[in-house]
């Protein structure tokens, strides 16, 4: 038996005893295969079950969700922030621009009507 | 989305550090270290196909390296902690041989280089398949099957070695 196919059938016996699929029955393998392999075999059984999930403790859990909630939200805050400052800005500039442009108007009729005012005394009959 | 990431990894993320560390009170420590630091980069996370779960396994995997390198030390189970986490026979006798069999097997686990000490936790404990340990520990499965097959060569090796010393010593 090669090392690769020796590979194949500890990765299959594996499954097996995490509960995957029972692969080892499609690979077929042999008597003398698996009382080659036996000692490494019984290896990962003893492993399997002396490998148990442990659980953390509710109350722990729960202290570091709360913890990492508050933790985000002073991490959201200052990214927020330049935002913010941005959109304000763009307010203020937007304000301003036509603001100008509303005197500018507003500069630009009175100065035409006083041009038309001085065209119309200069070119109109002398009375009498 | 990051709170909905903590409530379904936290647990996982415990027992690889358990497993590392064998107490709970660092594993409760580096699980935390591990989630304030995955938080700390989460704006900046890419996604490159592998699970989230990877991201943090490979966080906690340093987070535990960086530990031993501090605490050079041997690690020791406590009786309470074996207890709580190995399947039950009946008598003290029994339960003593299974403590004492445990024991000896999870020591010499713990010797193993960590890349092998991290296959085995992802495999035994989180229960992953080849292909999910494969996108955690960055190989392909076939390397990951090639690794189990030398794990288990090495730490048998590791036993009988420590088997036959125990004798000469009787």
């Amino acid at each position: 038996m090669n090392k690769r196919r020796m590979a194949e059938v500890l990765a299959a016996h594996a499954e097996g005893l995490t509960g995957g699929a029972q692969v080892m029955q499609r690979l077929s393998v042999t008597a003398e295969e698996r009382n080659r392999l036996s000692p490494l075999l019984q290896l990962a059984e003893h492993l399997q079950q002396s490998m148990q999930p442990v659980q953390p403790s509710a109350a722990f859990v729960r202290s570091l969700g709360r913890e990492l909630v508050d933790n985000a939200r002073h991490q959201i805050s200052p990214a927020k922030r330049p935002r913010r400052t941005v959109v304000i800005g763009a307010a203020v500039l937007g304000s301003l621009v036509s603001i100008a442009s509303v005197v500018g108007a507003i500069v630009f009729v009175v100065s035409r009507s006083r041009v038309r005012a001085q065209a119309r005394t200069l070119h109109a009959p002398a009375a009498g | 989305m990051f709170g909905l990431l903590y409530e379904r990894y936290v647990g996982n993320i415990y027992n690889y550090i358990y497993y590392r560390t064998s107490n709970h009170h660092d594993a409760e420590d580096l699980t935390a270290r591990t989630f304030y630091r995955a938080l700390k980069h989460f704006s900046r996370y890419v996604d490159r196909g592998a699970p989230f779960s990877a991201y943090l396994y490979r966080i906690a995997h340093n987070l535990v390296a960086n530990w031993h390198r501090d605490h050079s030390r041997r690690q020791i189970i406590s009786l309470d902690e074996l207890v709580t986490r190995m399947p039950r026979r009946e008598g003290p006798i029994a339960l003593a041989e299974e403590h004492e069999e445990q024991d000896w097997l999870l020591d010499a686990v713990r010797r193993l280089p960590p890349e092998r000490q991290q296959l085995l936790i992802l495999k035994f404990v989180e229960q992953m398949s080849n292909v999910e340990i494969g996108q955690v520990m960055g190989r392909t499965e076939g390397a990951i099957k090639s690794l189990y097959h030398r794990t288990l060569v090495a730490l048998r090796k590791e036993l009988v070695s420590e088997e036959n010393g125990r004798e000469d010593a009787i």
